[in-house]
């Protein structure tokens, strides 16, 4: 890119700014961590535990996000209702509420003493200090992120394809599943890439809701902080931020380019 | 044969109330005239059930699709009724000829070649059947879209201004290809079109939408 | 649906391994243990050499472990780094009596290049302390040490002060990391830090009586054997383990 004007050649350094900055303390972890001390991490079984257990409680969380909230959002982005407003701000509020805070809230909600306690006791289902209450707590901290894009993307849908759906003898759903889903991919995609990616840094409502048990709820954020109270926990846990960073770092990439966006950045019906 | 195609409704719309009646025989093409905005397109959008009045009634032969009287409003899936959009509306993440099969009704092993005769049949060779929509011109993508709602075996068919869309150049060519496309259907055909002549020459009757009204067929 | 059939083999792996790690709470006992993360090495070896049931412990802030009991967490114990938080919970009626099981020492931490080697050097200008926030129990007792010190030297300090972290891991963290020149940390914390920073003793008389209180929390399916947990705290394994982490008995 050779600028060509003032404005071209400012604009060119303050993306060279802005990403000498948000890159700079991640390859400054990298920096720190000798590629030897990275595997060394990684042998650890309670870093491979806590590596493993992000990885699934993960999936589980974005698979449920998938399933509830693209025909939620469909609805949301595509129906002028009454109080929809509201409810779009009800779906990011926990975007604002403090990750501890968010876990407090869980706890009163589902804890034993909480509002459905007593209910989830009665169905015999445990979620505080249980790696059920990890994907819950995933769930509510990262669903708004998928949420907001894919209501954004279903929005912008032409409306027509859909409506040709439904004159070609398909109903609501399949209309939905087999033209909208598919038109909207690469929105649905990167919503889910920031959502996975956020659940995967996850620490303060875990930590509240579903506590720091190795193995069961003690994912890759909360073992790099219970590194810190170890002897030797310091550079341990600097290894284990470095080897979430990449493994974060390789799915984000995946799940965008499975989305169908590219890397190209233009957008191009597959 | 599907029967009659009946229509009674009123709209209000932003600037005026619409009111139609009127009736279409089987294998008769009529055509609905008028200037934008006079209500044409939402005329064709209460047939296909995509719009529903507050009051109106839609029959096509013996079987009732709108009835708010009674009720009754069956959804766009419900009814045979094909819909050519001025757009075309082809499915944009789909290939031509998966657009055509969309509404098939055949087994899933059938469908690809099903859809590629139909295609066929409409001067849609096999390598542009396997293109996007985005990837075809506009000729070619009115066609698709004509044989994807003929392929699934509608009983009343609507064109929102078929040819419009299209170059001058192309748009004669396809203007005759229509023509003799539409004769061999024996539905009901209502055609929206802001061109007299293309009126004159697609349809046997032409009604005149004016200011929300339908005036006397000429 | 060939949109969504990529996600549909995805979902049921991640359904099985999923339910495949959540066994619930049955099948032998297990042991619910919240306690300060400034226990982490010592309760950690303990739970590994206690026979029973099978010892699980939550390391986190006092502050959030007793939100958690607060809010009916199935826990067992409660051993925090203060007896405050316990004696909320016991006069909430949500624990048993606590007792102090043992001891901590405040002590100040330094980086290794930082030139500080006692605590007047931290009211000069330029250094960056770090210490804990006010509702975590370190935070408090950093607070009390400087409220014994004269004015002059406590606002000169108070004004050095960078951060407020919420659990002392993160001060110690901090100084490590050379984020902070110093801050106030369990002597238990230096010691796990080991050659990474330099520890300095605080005078006797400035020194807060840091002691940690224990409670059985009411309730529970497993209050005999949180009961017995609680024993080898006291004069067992556990109390060997605390010893060997550097926490003093309690008196």
């Amino acid at each position: 890119m050779r600028p060509r004007s003032p404005f071209a050649l400012f604009s060119l350094l303050a993306l060279a700014l802005a990403l000498a900055f948000l890159v700079l303390p991640i390859v400054a972890i990298f920096a720190d961590v000798s590629p030897a001390r990275l595997i060394e991490a990684l042998g650890t079984e309670s870093a491979r535990e806590a590596l493993w257990l992000s990885l699934r409680t993960t999936a589980m969380a974005m698979a449920i996000v998938i399933a509830v909230g693209t025909p939620a959002a469909y609805l949301v982005g595509r129906r002028r209702f009454r109080g929809r407003a509201l409810v779009i701000t009800a779906i990011e509020l926990p975007l604002v509420v403090p990750p501890a805070v968010a876990g407090i809230g869980l706890l009163a909600a589902l804890g034993p003493r909480g509002i459905f306690g007593g209910a989830l006791e009665g169905t015999g289902t445990e979620l505080v200090f249980e790696t059920a209450g990890v994907v819950v707590a995933l769930i509510f901290v990262s669903a708004p992120f998928y949420l907001r894009q894919a209501i954004a993307a279903f929005g912008a849908l032409d409306g027509r394809p859909l409506e040709a759906a439904r004159t070609l003898g398909a109903g609501p759903f399949r209309a939905f599943a087999t033209v909208a889903v598919p038109s909207a991919r690469p929105g649905l995609a990167s919503g889910l890439a920031l959502a996975w990616g956020h659940a995967l840094g996850e620490f303060g409502a875990t930590l509240l809701f579903a506590g720091s048990l190795p193995g069961a709820t003690q994912t890759a954020p909360l073992a790099i902080f219970a590194e810190f109270s170890r002897p030797d926990g310091f550079v341990a846990a600097l290894a284990l931020s470095a080897v979430l960073i990449v493994v974060a770092a390789a799915l984000l990439l995946s799940v965008k380019l499975l989305g169908g966006d590219g890397l190209g950045g233009t957008r191009r019906a597959r | 044969m599907s029967g009659c195609l009946e229509l009674e409704a009123t709209l209000p719309l932003r600037e005026l109330t619409l009111e139609v009646s009127l009736e279409i025989a089987s294998g008769e093409r009529l055509a609905l005239l008028g200037r934008s905005g006079a209500g044409k397109t939402s005329v064709l959008r209460i047939v296909a059930g995509l719009l529903s009045p507050p009051s109106g009634r839609v029959s096509l032969g013996e079987e009732t699709w709108l009835d708010t009287a009674a009720g009754l409003d069956l959804p766009p899936e419900r009814r045979r009724c094909g819909l050519l959009f001025q757009d075309y509306a082809l499915f944009p993440c789909m290939k031509a000829w998966r657009n055509v099969a969309y509404a098939l009704p055949a087994p899933a092993g059938e469908r690809r070649w099903r859809a590629l005769e139909l295609l066929e049949r409409f001067g849609i060779g096999r390598r542009r059947a396997d293109a996007l929509p985005a990837d075809l011109s506009g000729g070619e993508r009115q066609r698709v879209a004509l044989a994807r709602t003929l392929a699934a075996e509608p009983r009343a068919l609507l064109l929102d201004e078929p040819l419009s869309a299209l170059d001058p150049a192309t748009r004669a060519r396809a203007r005759r290809e229509l023509d003799v496309l539409l004769g061999a259907l024996e539905i009901p055909v209502a055609i929206v079109t802001h061109s007299p002549e293309e009126a004159e020459q697609l349809a046997d009757r032409t009604a005149l939408i004016e200011r929300g009204r339908i005036a006397v067929p000429s | 649906m060939r949109a969504l059939a990529p996600l549909l083999p995805a979902a049921c792996l991640a359904f099985f391994l999923f339910f495949g790690g959540c066994g619930g709470g049955g099948g032998g006992s297990t042991l619910t243990v919240l306690a300060a993360s400034s226990l982490t090495e010592a309760l950690g070896r303990y739970a590994g050499q206690f026979r029973g049931a099978d010892v699980r412990t939550s390391f986190a802030g006092s502050d959030q472990l007793a939100a958690q009991i607060r809010q009916g967490a199935p826990a067992d114990v409660f051993a925090s780094a203060d007896t405050e938080y316990p004696r909320r919970l016991y006069r909430e009626g949500l624990v048993e009596k606590p007792r102090v099981f043992a001891r901590n020492r405040l002590v100040l931490v330094a980086a290794r290049d930082s030139g500080i080697g006692s605590l007047a050097a931290l009211g000069e200008a330029g250094v960056k302390i770090a210490i804990g926030d006010g509702s975590v129990p370190v935070g408090e007792y950093t607070r009390a040490v400087l409220a014994r010190l004269p004015a002059a030297e406590r606002r000169e300090i108070l004004a050095n002060v960078r951060s407020e972290e919420p659990r002392v891991s993160s001060v110690v963290a901090k100084v490590i990391d050379g984020a902070a020149d110093a801050g106030f940390v369990y002597r238990t914390d230096a010691k796990a830090a080991g050659g990474e920073v330099r520890t300095i003793r605080l005078p006797q008389r400035l020194q807060p009586e840091v002691a940690y209180a224990v409670a059985v929390v009411r309730g529970g399916p497993q209050m005999a054997m949180a009961r017995r947990y609680l024993a080898g705290l006291f004069g067992g394994s556990g109390a060997a383990d605390l010893r060997r982490a550097g926490f003093l008995p309690p008196r």
